[in-house]
């Protein structure tokens, strides 16, 4: 009873999952942080139609998952400080939600928390505890560790034209893992300082130079990061949590103007909870050149033609739109190695539609079909359609070979020879020929 | 004549005939009913199941036929075998099996019997066996009699050597093979008396059905080219020699190339170029007769020997030097094998490590054959004595497949046929000479029954339903005593010398020999008939108990006479039928692979066709890697299951443990580099405990037999109830891995490759993380430090 009930969950929050209008989000909000103080950021979610449900970390209730089954399609993670969690949030269990299609959106600090040890199995490389990041730059009366980072506009994530966010918090190294996604890099003079104070940064530079930890400095950190999973669920880490509150949304500033701050929580909460950059392939069709139906097998040399159907999410309709936006798709025709790669170009005229055709290898085996598309940011789109590639079927050979002329010879020579000879030998003398036999015998 | 017991007198000699001829057929159909019933043991102690593992194949070769047609089978490429390389199974298959079963099927269904597929193919080998019998009858006939032609058959009805590979259920090529060697050899020996194209064209035909039927065909490819030879060389040649040879080869070499997976091998195989050279010699010798009948002159028939070597010499260096050139293939390994018995397990590991590839062991001999074995040489002996062509044909059969079933135990099977014919020559001149009333008398009056002895059942003067052919026949012998005149009668002296206590002499010398009395028969006699009797005895023991059993379910007695039945294979190949998806690539050693795709129909990486070593050899290294190492070759390769066989906690031998060195050797072949065999010792030990080497240990075939097995003794020492050791109370985990299923004597454990991990990381951290532990605090790179200066 219940495993059927809990089926009947996975199948409901299946099929509501792809509707963003009605999503529900759980904040995970620590208590020393202020809600009206997140009012912009969580006001901008409630009006994009999420519906949230606020909880401390320490509650019991509302529980993330019910046997099994994650309860809420996004969790946001606002505890940067909070070193002891209720039972129910442990690194083990956030990975589990991961796998389970739940996004995550989390926020570090320079403390020492169990979300620590979690950023590690994203590949992601926290400094020693309390060293916040510090920058010199630009001059501004705010504290070194309230830094105005440049938006870079590389990043299909945000925005093109976001101004500079205020930061505060820890960075991060970035791992090797292609998953992580950058989404907002540390400025290139900053640095992470294990004090707030200056007087130390050169006995750092030396120690980095020696050896040792390594420099915490410098654009190569990271400060908000996504990741993506296998499975497409998505989860971003950002260094610190004061840059989504509405007092760094409304912080005018060194240079003037206003902050780019809520714009770009939005668009990190936008791709996060899949309203972005989420693509998907909705078919794919292969048949030799000129048929209509999907054949069992294939034979080798046989012309192929493979396409495949992709649409992208539309947040605003809620929709699947057909989608022919990417260039460099390939199509890889493998077994064991690929035989063939090929680029799978959009079709011109019909959207969302991807086609190639080539010549089958002169190669039987089972060969698949690979489509494996994943570049930073989108949906991951993989495909595998594995099929039979045999050799001709015995009539399908050529019949007449101009190499086989001496058997053909052969054989047309020893026909007619016979023909002669049991000719001669009926038309010719009878005795003689007996004698002659009956010697041999 | 003064006679030991007394025979009706008032018969006529049509009446024995017919009774004889009638008796013969009774019994024939007796010696059939026997030999068929003896083989279903299997079905009776177990149930009507395919046996063993290449039978398997053949079973659903033969359903692709039976559903699906014939031309379906001929273009069959299947998909799942040696994933992903697929199999074109119409190609790489000897047909002849299939076809037989196919047209058994489809006849009986024309007659509207719906006899279900699987029953013809199981009951396919016996059927064929009481043919088996029929054709040594009529072949042990043409060498002896009507009398040592039954005892034949109903030797080979029932001999061990041949029941082992053709019990109910066992539907492999051989089920068919050996009555098509039988019969095509029989065929061969009548057209060589008749000289007879007709037979000629029949052996061809015959041999055409064995090349489709079994690999074995190259010892009928090589056996009669032999016998030509030899008989050349004895000065036999033959107008007759020559019709029946030539038919044979040309028909028969051009029929077989029509079979796929032969082809062109008759003309471009080492193999083959015996029979290709004899037919050229015959040529080249017919060719010099018809010369020299032509031409009386000494000088020329001198210049015809020296041309006629000079050519031989040349053909057989035109041969050497197209091998050499890469014309002709030489020969393959497997022939090399059967010269030197230990160049396979020097360079082909997968040949070494069948088990039915190894030297024969001695006593396999006796229990196979039984008495026959004693007999056989003294038939062979007895072929000696008369030496007509086709005595010479058993001689040298006798001598080639005694050699190679010393090398090989499948090769057994070949050698069967002949020990059972040469010994009923032997057994059946024994009974007649003491079943023969005459007693001897100082009258001379033996000369004329010394030639053809009475049969046992008539007891009177032999029947002679064809007299032509016995003048014939005596013609013959008369010719042969002329060629080989100082040969035989040496040959025959030393026999009868050797036999003298034993038979009757039959030579002409003048000396007074024979039986005198009826105690003296009966000793022997009854003697003669107790080892029947035993042999009866013996053969029923052998079949029910070693030959019957199916090896896909195993039986084991219990203490008080019960029968219990292991059916974990079957359990375990349901299992992956009902559980897992129908693509799931399941990955196993390759004994198994036909096994699984015929009962758990799921794709194999490897199966028992081992056409393809370095697939092989993969396998191979996966099961002996450690397990990061073995995990991107099973995800290349699309596993998603991985099936060994355990036998520790039941006792079962034959598992994978105890294979586990052929597979690290035969990997080792491949890779040399990163598998080597002396990791896998402790010293020169093969062990599995404490004391096993630290690759023994890490590889994923030791992990996967004792993952979880000290948890089934409860925290005492966990015992390996095959190899008697003790294995350590801390077993192996995994992580790459989880087990799937284990069936209920563990003997088959399957495992599933785990996907990759969610979050991108090595399966092992990920496990690592999962049990909680502590992860390393990992640092920036050190390209960092750059930036930074």
């Amino acid at each position: 009873m219940r495993l059927l009930s809990s089926a009947l969950v996975t199948l409901l929050t299946l099929t509501t999952f792809s509707f963003a209008s009605s999503s529900s989000v759980l904040v995970v909000l620590d208590p020393s942080l202020d809600r009206e103080n997140y009012s912009i950021f969580f006001g901008g979610l409630e009006k994009r139609g999420y519906n949230l449900t606020f909880r401390a970390p320490k509650d019991t209730s509302p529980a993330i998952t019910d046997y099994g089954v994650s309860n809420y399609d996004h969790v946001i993670l606002f505890a940067p400080d909070t070193k002891s969690y209720a039972k129910d949030i442990t690194p083990q269990s956030l990975v589990g939600l991961l796998s389970e299609n739940t996004n995550l959106l989390i926020a570090l600090s320079p403390k020492q928390t169990p979300l620590t040890s979690l950023a590690a199995e994203f590949s992601l490389i926290l400094p020693p505890p309390e060293t916040p990041l510090i920058s010199h730059h630009p001059a501004r009366s705010e504290p070194q560790t309230t830094i105005p980072v440049t938006v870079s506009s590389s990043s299909p994530i945000l925005t093109p034209g976001i101004p500079p966010v205020w930061f505060t918090g820890a960075p991060h190294a970035l791992g090797s893992t292609p998953m992580l996604v950058p989404i907002l890099r540390a400025p290139a003079e900053s640095f992470a300082a294990d004090s707030t104070s200056d007087d130390d940064s050169d006995a750092l530079v030396t120690a980095s130079e020696k050896g040792g930890e390594g420099l915490w400095a410098g654009s190569q950190m990271g400060l908000v990061t996504g990741f993506q999973t296998n499975v497409n669920s998505r989860v971003v880490f950002a260094g610190g949590v004061k840059m989504f509150s509405d007092e760094y949304a409304t912080k005018e500033l060194p240079s003037g103007g206003p902050p780019g701050n809520a714009l770009f929580a939005t668009d990190v909460a936008a791709w996060v909870f899949q309203e972005k950059l989420k693509l998907r392939i909705d078919a794919v069709d292969h048949r030799r050149v000129g048929e209509s139906e999907v054949p069992k097998m294939y034979t080798t040399n046989d012309e192929i033609v493979y396409t495949a159907h992709i649409s992208a999410y539309d947040s605003e309709t809620s929709t699947w739109k057909p989608y022919s936006g990417i260039d460099d798709l390939q199509l890889e025709f493998t077994m064991l190695d690929p035989h063939i790669r090929t680029s799978l170009p959009p079709v011109p005229g019909s959207p969302g539609a991807y086609q190639v055709q080539f010549r089958a290898p002169d190669r039987h085996g089972v060969f698949k079909f690979v489509l494996n598309w994943k570049r930073k940011g989108y949906s991951y789109l993989e495909s595998s359609t594995t099929v039979p590639v045999v050799p001709p079927r015995h009539d399908q050979y050529p019949r007449f070979l101009s190499a086989a002329w001496p058997y053909y010879a052969g054989a047309i020579s020893t026909s007619a020879g016979f023909f002669l000879f049991a000719a001669l030998w009926l038309a010719g003398d009878v005795k003689g020929e007996r004698k002659k036999g009956s010697k041999v015998e | 004549m003064p006679a030991a017991y007394p025979l009706p007198s008032d018969l006529s000699p049509v009446t024995v005939a017919n009774t004889a001829s009638l008796l013969r057929i009774i019994a024939l159909a007796l010696i059939s009913g026997a030999a068929i019933a003896s083989r279903l043991f299997a079905v009776i102690n177990f149930e009507s199941i395919i046996h063993e593992f290449d039978p398997w194949f053949n079973y659903r070769a033969t359903k692709v036929l039976a559903s699906q047609g014939f031309y379906e089978f001929w273009n069959w490429f299947d998909p799942t075998a040696w994933y992903p390389l697929g199999r074109v199974v119409g190609g790489t298959i000897y047909p002849g099996l299939m076809a037989t079963s196919g047209v058994i099927y489809n006849l009986l269904h024309a007659l509207n019997l719906p006899v279900d597929i699987r029953n013809v193919c199981v009951l396919l080998a016996p059927g064929f066996s009481a043919l088996t019998a029929w054709a040594t009858y009529m072949f042990t006939k043409e060498m002896k009699d009507e009398s040592a032609g039954l005892l034949a058959a109903a030797f080979i009805g029932i001999v061990p050597g041949y029941i082992s590979r053709s019990v109910a259920g066992s539907y492999d090529n051989e089920a068919i093979a050996i009555f098509l060697l039988m019969f095509t050899f029989f065929a061969w020996i009548k057209a060589l008396k008749q000289g007879s194209a007709f037979w000629g064209t029949i052996t061809a035909v015959f041999y055409f059905y064995m090349v489709a039927a079994w690999g074995g065909y190259a010892f009928i490819t090589n056996m009669i080219p032999l016998h030509a030879l030899v008989l050349l060389l004895m000065g036999r040649f033959t107008g007759r020699l020559y019709v029946a040879y030539s038919s044979w080869y040309a028909i028969g070499t051009l029929s077989s190339m029509q079979v796929p997976f032969v082809g062109f091998q008759p003309v471009r195989t080492s193999e083959h170029m015996a029979a290709l050279g004899v037919f050229g010699l015959l040529q080249i010798v017919a060719f010099g007769q018809l010369v020299r009948a032509h031409v009386s002159s000494k000088q020329f028939q001198e210049l015809l020997l020296a041309a006629v070597i000079s050519l031989g010499l040349i053909g057989f260096f035109g041969i050497v030097g197209l091998t050499y050139k890469g014309w002709i293939a030489p020969w393959t390994g497997r022939f090399y094998s059967l010269w030197d018995t230990g160049y396979a397990k020097k360079y082909i590991p997968i040949i070494a490590s069948v088990s039915e590839h190894q030297p024969t062991a001695w006593p396999s001999f006796f229990m196979d054959l039984h008495f026959l074995i004693f007999l056989f040489p003294a038939g062979v002996v007895m072929c000696f004595r008369t030496l007509r062509d086709e005595h010479i044909f058993v001689i040298i059969y006798a001598v080639v497949a005694s050699y190679f079933a010393g090398v090989m135990v499948r090769l057994m099977l070949t050698l069967t046929p002949v020990v059972c014919v040469s010994a009923a020559v032997a057994l059946s001149s024994l009974m007649d000479t003491y079943l023969d009333p005459t007693e001897p008398s100082v009258e001379d009056d033996k000369s004329e029954s010394s030639n053809t002895p009475s049969t046992g059942t008539s007891a009177s003067r032999p029947a002679t339903p064809a007299t032509s052919k016995k003048t014939k026949k005596n013609k013959e012998k008369e010719k042969e005593k002329e060629a080989s005149a100082s040969a035989g009668s040496v040959l025959s002296e030393l026999v009868s010398n050797v036999t003298s206590s034993a038979v009757a002499a039959k030579s002409a010398t003048t000396a007074e020999r024979g039986v005198f009395g009826m105690d003296t028969r009966l000793v022997v006699l009854l003697n003669s008939l107790g080892l029947l009797l035993f042999f009866v005895v013996h053969c029923t023991w052998v079949t029910s108990n070693a030959y019957s059993s199916p090896s896909v379910v195993l039986s084991s007695t219990s203490s008080d006479g019960g029968k219990n039945l292991i059916d974990d294979f079957r359990e375990a190949y349901h299992w992956l039928r009902q559980n897992t998806a129908e693509d799931a690539v399941v990955m196993s050693w390759w004994d198994y692979g036909y096994q699984i795709a015929g009962m758990a129909d799921r794709p194999t990486l490897v199966d028992n066709n081992t056409w393809n070593n370095t697939h092989i050899a993969t396998v191979g290294k996966a099961m002996s890697s450690p397990e990061d190492i073995a995990y991107p070759i099973l995800r290349k390769h699309d596993v998603s299951y991985v099936l060994i066989i355990f036998g520790g906690l039941i006792g079962y031998s034959g598992d994978d443990i105890n294979k586990f060195l052929w597979m690290v050797r035969i990997a080792q072949g491949v890779w040399p580099d990163e598998i080597q065999e002396p990791n896998y010792f402790n010293r020169g030990e093969y062990r599995v405990d404490s004391e096993a080497s630290p690759a023994m240990r890490d590889s994923l075939m030791y992990k996967m037999s004792y993952y979880r097995f000290a948890e089934l003794f409860g925290g005492q020492q966990p015992v390996d109830r095959v190899r008697g050791q003790h294995v350590p109370v801390q077993g192996p985990t995994l992580d790459y891995l989880e087990e799937a299923y284990t069936t209920e004597n563990w003997i088959v454990r399957i495992y599933e490759v785990k996907k990759d991990d969610v979050l991108g990381r090595d399966l092992k951290i990920a496990n690592a993380f999962n049990q909680g532990k502590k992860r390393k605090r990992t640092k920036p790179m050190s390209r960092r430090k750059a930036i930074g200066a």
